[in-house]
């Protein structure tokens, strides 16, 4: 790469490739008050979604020997809320906001973009397609390439924004999903979600979480992540927002050069505050130091 | 830059911290610290400490080996830096006028540094054994153990029946979920409302972002124990659903 290093994404210039992965940035907020948005090209919301959701019971999270379970069960304060009081307070942030749509029902999505069009602020959407499709039971509505595409297609036709479609490693096939999810005109796929995980006490025969299972995260997951984006970039011409296992620079690249246009940080958000600083300064010192 | 460490009692152990002078401004009692262990990867997230007290430019932790993450805590030199996130969260509010503080177990970790700053009357402690009952200098205390190894034999509550609850204008409590909500249940209803409570949760990001540590909230809904917390109003939280959940 030549100096000055530029990656460009939904037609915007960035002097970083690092995106802060939805629900462990909040909305961005909170990092701003702190100064520490510096080096992140965009942060992704938590999900939003139609109605209120108070989120599953606590404990919600439980770390493991070499990673994180997560059950926050889509905790927000539902879309008016949103475009009450947090995106009118997202405007001084310093960077663009994306935010992430998730729902109960293939028409919720449509449903939520419609709303948040009514907003300046957001920069695209990401949606989540790795929650559970209550009409079919709870199986994700990602599991279903033909539900994917239904999903982009009713996206792309209330969205006047880019959009990415967060694809589920857990059901079906990764790589058909992000096909179905360009064929419905997603603008992106965000390669992709957390990984069903589960603890279990063996002394109790219980698991710490009160739903059971959980999403993991780790940073023990970057080639799962790496094999997935080389497959799905291979597949389709949209960029590939990476997403799984970063916590180095080298990951980043490492992605990049497995055919990520961006590249998020999520987990390591929660350790490091100013994780996107600290990644996109050793990031272009490695590239000063390659030949 | 740890400057101190200490067993003060098995495995329970005190750590001083070199900290900046502006950490120390905001190092209110009640508030926390989000400290790597580890300079490896693992554990993946950060462990959150009440701060104990502070003095000089030096911010001191109380805590118990419970798991990996204070399993490498105590095994860590002194001299060794860690990287260390903070002040956090909302502390007690100082209100004037005479305090009394609750404590079970490593629950009274906070309270030296809130003993420095407000008028405390009186101290009541409770510990299942004499090995758990952390001791501070200075403030008239009444002590009681589940074993009888130290003070009385017997519950917190057991300490709370002679407590004359008019006379403190602030009540701070902290302990294990099911000690705080029977000492609560004791209380008459003037004092529940001076009651302010040190909650614990595992946590997450620990600036509010993730949603990870939350605790119900009376009335329906979670309150964030790292940022609308730790310190909560006893009126604030659904006990009966916390309780649950421990």
């Amino acid at each position: 790469m030549d100096k000055p290093y530029k990656w460009t994404f939904w037609n915007r210039e960035f002097d970083s490739p690092i995106l802060l992965a939805s629900g462990t940035a909040g909305f961005g907020l909170e990092l701003m008050e702190q100064g520490f948005l510096c080096g992140a090209a965009a942060v992704i919301s938590k999900a939003t979604t139609l109605a209120p959701r108070e989120g599953n019971p606590p404990p919600r999270i439980v770390e493991t020997r070499f990673g994180l379970l997560n059950s926050i069960g889509l905790a927000n304060p539902g879309v008016d809320e949103v475009l009450k009081t947090l995106l009118p307070q997202a405007v001084d942030l310093p960077c663009p906001l994306i935010i992430n749509v998730a729902g109960d029902t293939v028409e919720d999505f449509p449903a939520v973009i419609e709303r948040l069009e009514e907003s300046p602020v957001p920069f695209g959407y990401e949606v989540n397609v790795s929650c559970p499709n209550v009409a079919a039971g709870g199986i994700a509505f990602g599991a279903s390439p033909e539900i994917v595409e239904r999903i982009s297609i009713l996206a792309r036709s209330v969205s006047s924004r880019p959009f990415s479609v967060k694809l589920t490693p857990n059901e079906g096939s990764i790589v058909e999903s992000a096909i179905a999810a360009e064929a419905g005109g997603a603008d992106a796929v965000t390669v992709c979600n957390t990984f069903l995980g589960m603890k279990m006490d063996w002394r109790t025969g219980k698991a710490p979480l009160k739903r059971n299972v959980g999403g993991y995260s780790s940073p023990a997951l970057l080639p799962l992540t790496v094999a997935r984006v080389f497959k799905t970039s291979s597949a389709i011409s949209i960029p590939v927002l990476a997403s799984g296992g970063v916590n180095r620079a080298e990951d980043i690249l490492e992605l990049i050069a497995a055919g990520a246009a961006m590249v998020q940080v999520g987990t390591w958000l929660m350790r490091r505050p100013d994780a996107a600083r600290e990644l996109r300064d050793s990031m272009v010192s490695l590239l000063e130091d390659s030949p | 830059m740890i400057i101190e460490k200490e067993e003060i009692l098995p495995g329970i152990y005190r750590i001083a911290f070199e900290v900046p002078l502006s950490f120390i401004d905001e190092a209110q009692p009640g508030r926390f610290i989000q400290l790597e262990v580890s300079h490896d990867s693992f554990p993946v997230t950060r462990r959150p400490f009440t701060i104990s007290s502070t003095s000089g430019n030096s911010v001191e932790i109380i805590f118990e080996v419970v798991g990996r993450g204070t399993e490498i805590l105590a095994e860590t030199d002194e001299g060794r830096s860690l990287r260390l996130l903070g002040p956090l969260g909302c502390g007690y509010r100082l209100n004037p006028g005479k305090w009394l503080l609750i404590g079970g177990g490593l629950g009274a970790a906070g309270f030296p540094g809130l003993a420095a700053r407000t008028e405390c009357d009186l101290l009541l402690l409770g510990a299942s054994s004499r090995d758990k009952l952390l001791t501070i200098p200075g403030l008239e205390t009444a002590a009681i153990t589940e074993d009888g190894s130290s003070g009385r034999n017997g519950l917190i509550t057991d300490l709370l029946e002679t407590v004359l609850w008019d006379s403190f204008g602030s009540i701070a409590l902290c302990g294990p979920v099911p000690m705080m909500k029977a000492v609560i249940e004791m209380m008459p209803l003037q004092a529940r409302a001076n009651t302010q409570v040190s909650a614990e949760a595992r946590m997450g990001c620990g600036w509010g972002a993730c949603e990870g540590c939350s605790v119900p909230k009376a009335g329906g809904g979670f309150l964030k124990c790292c940022s609308d917390g730790p310190v909560f109003p006893a009126d604030s939280i659904d006990w009966e659903r916390w309780e649950g959940i421990h």
